[in-house]
């Protein structure tokens, strides 16, 4: 592991999420804005402020602060980065050793707090006996409802994540799908602002996963906040491209994926492209102080290593244009959420 | 999914507290455990020892009623039915509603209970940390000790379905049958001169339950939060109110050690609290002598639940921990 690791920026509560990423002998921190489409409030929904938790001689998350709006954000790391660590912090779970969880404004462990989040674990086995309905049901008491508010929105909760007609089935007998489905109620039964989901795509289906997708960015568009675990990268890009990265126990990155990835330095973003001209355009790529280096790759490509995308696309445009080259091509090979996560982890690409 | 239905209405009223939460939690506990059959035919089992008080109180009852008032000759053979109605009562002594009668009824039912709940604890308690469902209580606006609680009040119910609640039957079928026996507490003591009556009777036998169900509960969802599953359950159940039983007895009754050594014995012990509560006095209980003192085994058994009280919270606290 490099050292990459940083949280995020302490001091910060603005209309911004903090970013930053120490890389190698770079440091770089840069304010971030929250876009796609997300809610932005003045109230942080979910706050971590420097946030460490110890499991005796293991500390399990490391002086973290971390600062969720309205909007989805992914949590993503390897196996034992903390991820469970700081979901269980912001569901109240665990107390942290140092430094406060704050659910709008509330103590994360609080009565108050739990009224405003919902929690989807990510457990597939439970109350194998009882149906799915009357689990839900007992989720709404728990909640304090009342029993015929219990009733009443454990069916419109039910209906909602489309489990009414099954949920007098045994929870034995229900597919993962169904399972991550009724959890989902469960967290959804009292309507909260800030959900907390802890792989809700692992096991559904194709058909499942795209309707828990536009569920999961309609609830956004509610103004929800939504954190979001998964190690279904694929899956979390069509959700976000907001993401926490963890490692360590620490946060890595926080922020939209492109200005994370423009923030990698150390690994230069990865461009394939095919032209009409090819080695005309090579020449002319070469100038450009953002590239780093061109291959040729086969008869037809290039693949072109160049650091600040953003800044080398709008150059890549202008010289296109100035050279009347025809570019029949274009793909980044390395952008996705998998690609910076090995980079962020030291495990290359 | 249907995700027009997402603005579902907005809750507007006032939450319960968390303490309410307590009932959901008993409630889910013994759905669980009504749907299983093995409750049930335990269930019966057990409430054969109820049927067998109350039909031979009955049976008593109309034996008396059959009985003529003159006396009655059987060829050179002439008794009195009076004496032999007090010679059959005193035989079955355990059938007339006294302390005895509580004290027996008890004991034997005391030995159900602990099959049930060594056989019931992983449905009741144990499946919640075999499967880590904590996550979703605890993610609830409640405390673990809601949680405790609530599990407790589900063992509590089904032991005093075995005990309490049969023992206060029978308790009423004595009152229905002598208007006395309920208001008048020296009842006994005016004829054979044991034990209350009425509503110090009554007031025995729910103290008995209550002690009965604050131990074994608090002991038994300890239990089944470490062990979890059924078989090291009845394991330990079996070592604590079979071996130890048999162990303190051959300490000593073999043995002759100090009668401290019997409070190793916790069945022992309770009954010790119990028995008590039913208005027996020391050295006069049904239990074999010498026996230790009342307080003593009080001491053991209060001193028994603040430690599973205290792992308890250690347990539902380890929830935490990353596995």
């Amino acid at each position: 592991m490099p050292d990459l690791l940083e949280s995020a920026d302490p001091g910060r509560r603005s209309s911004t999420l903090a970013s930053s990423v120490v890389n190698g002998p770079l440091s770089v921190k840069e304010e971030v804005s929250t876009d796609g489409g997300q809610a932005t409030t003045d109230e942080a929904v979910l706050y971590f402020e420097n946030v460490s938790k110890w499991y005796g001689p293991v500390i399990g998350v490391n002086q973290v602060t971390l600062e969720l709006r309205p909007g989805i954000t992914g949590l993503v790391g390897a196996n034992g980065a903390g991820k469970s660590t700081l979901l269980r912090l912001a569901a109240g779970q665990l107390r942290p050793d140092l430094g406060s969880v704050q659910v709008c404004g509330r103590e994360a462990a609080s009565a108050a707090a739990k009224h405003r989040l919902g929690y989807c674990p990510e457990l597939d086995i439970f109350y194998e006996e009882m149906s799915g309905r009357r689990f839900v049901e007992t989720m709404a008491r728990l909640q304090g409802f009342s029993a015929s508010a219990a009733r009443c929105r454990t069916e419109q909760t039910l209906e909602l994540v489309g489990m009414a007609d099954r949920a007098n089935r045994r929870i034995a007998g229900y597919s993962k799908g169904m399972r991550q489905r009724i959890k989902l109620a469960q967290a959804l039964i009292h309507d909260p602002p800030l959900l907390i989901l802890d792989e809700p795509l692992s096991g559904i289906d194709p058909i499942g996963r795209r309707e828990s997708i536009e569920l999961f960015l309609k609830l956004a568009e509610a103004g929800k906040c939504l954190l979001v675990s998964s190690h279904e990268l694929e899956e979390l890009e069509k959700l976000t491209d907001h993401v926490a990265i963890m490692a360590y126990g620490r946060i890595a990155a926080v922020g939209p994926l492109v200005r994370i990835r423009d923030l990698l330095d150390n690994h230069p973003l990865s461009i394939l492209v095919a032209s009409d001209q090819n080695r005309k355009l090579a020449m002319a790529l070469l100038d450009l102080e953002e590239v780093v280096g061109v291959e040729i790759e086969g008869d037809d490509r290039l693949k072109v290593l160049a650091r600040q995308p953003r800044r080398f696309f709008q150059k890549l445009a202008d010289l296109v244009l100035e050279e009347h080259v025809e570019l029949r091509h274009l793909e980044t090979l390395d952008d996705s959420t998998h690609a910076i996560l090995g980079y962020l982890l030291g495990a290359g690409k | 999914m249907s995700s027009s239905l997402l603005h579902y209405r907005e809750w507007q009223g006032q939450y319960h507290r968390p303490i309410w939460a307590v009932l959901p939690i008993c409630r889910g506990a013994l759905a669980m455990l009504l749907r299983r059959r093995l409750f049930w035919a335990l269930y019966a089992f057990g409430l054969l020892l109820f049927l067998m008080f109350f039909f031979g109180t009955v049976l008593l009852d109309w034996l008396e009623s059959q009985v003529p008032a003159a006396p009655v000759q059987v060829g050179n053979f002439k008794t009195d039915p009076d004496r032999i109605v007090k010679l059959v009562r005193q035989g079955l002594r355990v059938l007339n509603g006294s302390q005895d009668t509580f004290a027996v009824f008890f004991t034997y039912q005391g030995t159900m209970v602990m099959v049930m709940l060594a056989l019931t604890g992983a449905v009741l308690v144990g499946n919640d940390f075999t499967h880590r469902s904590l996550a979703f209580y605890l993610a609830k606006p409640m405390s673990r000790w809601h949680y405790i609680a609530g599990k407790c009040l589900a063992v509590g119910v089904v032991v005093n379905l075995l005990t309490t609640v049969p023992a206060v039957l029978l308790f009423f079928q004595h009152a229905s049958g002598d208007i006395n026996y309920l208001t008048d507490p020296d009842f006994f003591r005016d004829g054979s001169g044991r034990g209350p009556a009425g509503l110090p009777l009554l007031a025995g036998i729910l103290g008995f339950g209550l002690v009965l169900t604050v131990f074994l509960s608090i002991l038994l969802v300890a239990a089944a939060s470490w062990l979890r599953r059924t078989m090291p359950l009845i394991m330990l159940w079996s070592t604590l109110f079979l071996f130890f039983r048999l162990l303190a007895a051959i300490l000593v009754d073999g043995l002759r050690y100090d009668p401290r050594w019997r409070l190793i014995d916790l069945w022992n012990d309770l009954c010790l609290v119990g028995f008590t509560f039913l208005g027996f006095e020391e050295g006069a209980m049904p239990l074999p002598l010498p026996q230790p003192q009342m307080f003593e085994a009080a001491i053991v058994l209060g001193g028994l639940c603040l430690s599973c009280l205290t792992y308890l919270s250690l347990r539902t606290r380890a929830v935490e921990v990353v596995r």
